[in-house]
């Protein structure tokens, strides 16, 4: 009870959740009846429970059980089962080990960077430039916001589907090819170690970046560029109730001093949106790793292995072929990638446990 | 002053040309789904609203979509029924009561932010069949369990940050009258957080509508949603961008109406995780 005094209380909810708390725990508070009805820890667990039992058996129990399998060898169809012996097959570190050695690893591991730098940077990118655009344009602010935000509603998948059509090869269905063929711009492009071909062929050989040691698959870049399409609005969403909170003599006082359009952007917008830049950088990187949907509906990771990414590699290993006694390794791949994310998605996630001040 | 109307101009010219951009590939969806797949390939963008035809909606919904429409809304609606349910139970106590383990058990429950799914997918089908979830009709309860677990995070996020705006001085003014705890939350909190409850609901709906991987990997052919039935119409080899378009804008409609229909309170669910933190 006093420590609880001394401490903002830590799981009770972001935001102006503090202050109104500070009130009714303030030492000089009425102890007795008022205490007791605010406390009151059965009720709490009563009231936590039923979630917290559908958590157990379909979070917290699953996630052990990959932890515990990704050290035996096992398939889904004679799946491994904690409660009975006779399905272990103690396998060790071998599934790491077998995982860590795979180029099919490494190669998804590639792509997954590639997405972890390229789509956060797009997504902020555009969502900035455009909420700063929109909040400057004030009259049909409504109508332009709703153009950006619409597309997070709809499904990646659904995404991936209608970006396919853009991409189309045949240049009597797909927009892009269409345009570059009006502009007699289909060829290839050479630039220093990029390698673009202009071709038409956009999910399936659009090129290679050559990075020396590495070529990395210019297919990802379109997947990418689809499905932060699909994301910005987020962004624009964000920044947007960022800047509804700039004060305007900021910018107005700014501008007598004499700062043009873009140093007002450099010198007051964006240091005043630090904060939700970090965190659609922050989602946009948790996005960019679970990624599934939209690549295994736009080019199923290929052609070949060229844009598979760490999401669909256990999908792939353990679904794919249910004959094949991969589920282990399969479960090794996904709790690699979960390390990675928590690491990632650590500060985030303790910045989003409620404080006293919040922003 | 001309200067001015010069950047005003170029401001609002860029603004029109992103936005058209930015709808292009809506737009193409859209147009391939209602012209004949002979003008699709001649160039949707040549069609004319003479052709204009619904004959793709009905050979897409004709030639298997409609099996899945039903499992996606019993999955959704009834994801989004739990996770209200158990989500506004257990948020009231993080945001209201005082018990052990509580910064423990919200900071697990937040996890589900940031790890991917497929943390969990791998055991899951064997674990669901030894539940006997995994069969007929269990699976729709399976499923809907399992979205419940992993947006259990969101849904106590959300709802704990709208309970606790909640006056405290209401809620002493409803125990002074012998309200118990589930009296506070049933008569004071959830009609005064509703606007709340509304934002939770709308993206906890569309989160699970366009759910894909979940639905494709616990889930017989039979009890699909709608997602995957798209992707299975998606083939390369299979030509028939008319029956796929069509399929699309008919996954994509009801988050969009939802969308549209209640957009104050999807922005201002989305604001209450992106501003604060």
């Amino acid at each position: 009870m006093t420590t609880s005094l001394n401490k903002p209380p830590l799981a009770s909810g972001p935001g102006s959740f503090g202050d109104r708390r500070g009130g009714g725990r303030t030492p000089t508070a009425p102890g007795g009846t008022r205490r007791a009805g605010k406390r009151g820890g059965r009720t709490g667990y009563a009231f936590v429970t039923p979630l917290m039992a559908v958590f157990a058996l379909f979070y917290l129990w699953p996630v052990v059980q990959s932890v515990l399998s990704s050290f035996f060898t096992w398939g889904l169809l004679r799946p491994w089962n904690l409660f009975d012996r006779s399905t272990w097959q103690f396998a060790g570190l071998a599934n790491y080990r077998r995982t860590l050695s795979d180029p099919d690893f490494w190669h998804a591991g590639a792509n997954s960077l590639l997405w972890l730098v390229l789509f956060p940077l797009l997504v902020v990118g555009i969502s900035l430039v455009m909420a700063v655009a929109i909040w400057h344009a004030r009259r049909w602010s409504v109508v332009f916001r709703t153009v950006f935000v619409l597309p997070m509603t709809i499904s990646l998948a659904a995404a991936g589907v209608i970006w396919s059509f853009v991409y189309n090869p045949d240049a009597h269905i797909g927009v892009l090819n269409a345009v570059l063929k009006a502009l007699h711009m289909q060829g290839t492009l050479d630039v220093g170690p990029l390698h673009l071909k202009t071709t038409g062929q956009w999910l399936a050989d659009p090129g290679t970046l050559n990075l020396g040691f590495y070529d990395l698959r210019l297919v990802n870049v379109f997947v990418i560029i689809a499905a932060a399409w699909a994301f910005a609005g987020y962004g624009v969403i964000t920044f947007s109730a960022g800047l509804a909170s700039l004060p305007q003599e900021l910018v107005d006082s700014a501008r007598v001093d004499g700062c043009g359009p873009l140093q007002v952007v450099r010198h007051v917008i964006v240091p005043h949106l630090r904060q939700p830049m970090r965190i659609v950088f922050v989602v946009s990187v948790i996005f960019a790793l679970r990624t599934f949907d939209i690549v295994y509906v736009m080019t199923s990771g290929g052609p070949g292995t060229d844009s598979t990414v760490l999401g669909l590699l256990p999908w792939q290993e353990a679904f794919a072929f249910l004959t094949s006694p991969q589920a282990g390794q399969a479960a090794a791949v996904a709790v690699l990638m979960s390390a990675v994310l928590i690491l990632l998605g650590f500060p985030y996630l303790k910045s989003m446990l409620p404080r006293k001040e919040s922003r | 002053m001309r200067r001015n109307r010069l950047t005003v101009t170029a401001l609002y010219g860029s603004l029109t040309a992103a936005s058209l951009v930015w709808m292009v590939p809506m737009v193409t969806a859209l147009a391939i789904s209602v012209l004949p797949i002979g003008q699709t390939r001649n160039g949707w963008w040549h069609g004319g609203l003479s052709q204009l035809t619904f004959a793709n909606y009905r050979d897409a919904w004709s030639q298997g979509l409609a099996s899945y429409v039903v499992p996606s809304f019993v999955i959704t609606l009834g994801s989004v029924a739990v996770s209200l349910l158990l989500g506004a139970l257990a948020s009231y106590a993080f945001a209201r009561l005082e018990f052990r383990f509580k910064r423990l058990t919200y900071f697990l429950l937040l996890t589900t932010m940031i790890v991917p799914v497929q943390i969990i997918l791998i055991p899951l089908l064997p674990w669901l069949r030894l539940l006997g979830l995994a069969q007929g009709n269990a699976q729709y309860l399976g499923i809907i369990l399992v979205h419940t677990a992993f947006g259990a995070g969101w849904a106590v996020f959300m709802m704990s940050a709208f309970f606790a705006d909640v006056p405290e001085e209401l809620l002493e003014a409803a125990r002074l009258d012998g309200a118990s705890h589930l009296g506070q939350l049933r008569y004071v909190v959830l009609p005064l957080a509703l606007p709340g409850l509304v934002s939770f609901a709308i993206i906890d709906f569309v989160f699970v509508w366009n759910d894909l991987l979940l639905g494709l990997t616990l889930l017989d052919r039979d009890h699909q949603p709608l997602t995957v039935g798209l992707a299975n119409l998606q083939s390369p080899h299979l030509a028939q961008e008319n029956l796929v378009s069509a399929g699309s804008i008919m996954v994509v409609l009801p988050p969009l109406l939802l969308f549209i229909a209640l957009n104050r309170f999807y922005v201002r669910g989305l604001f209450a995780g992106g501003v604060k933190g």
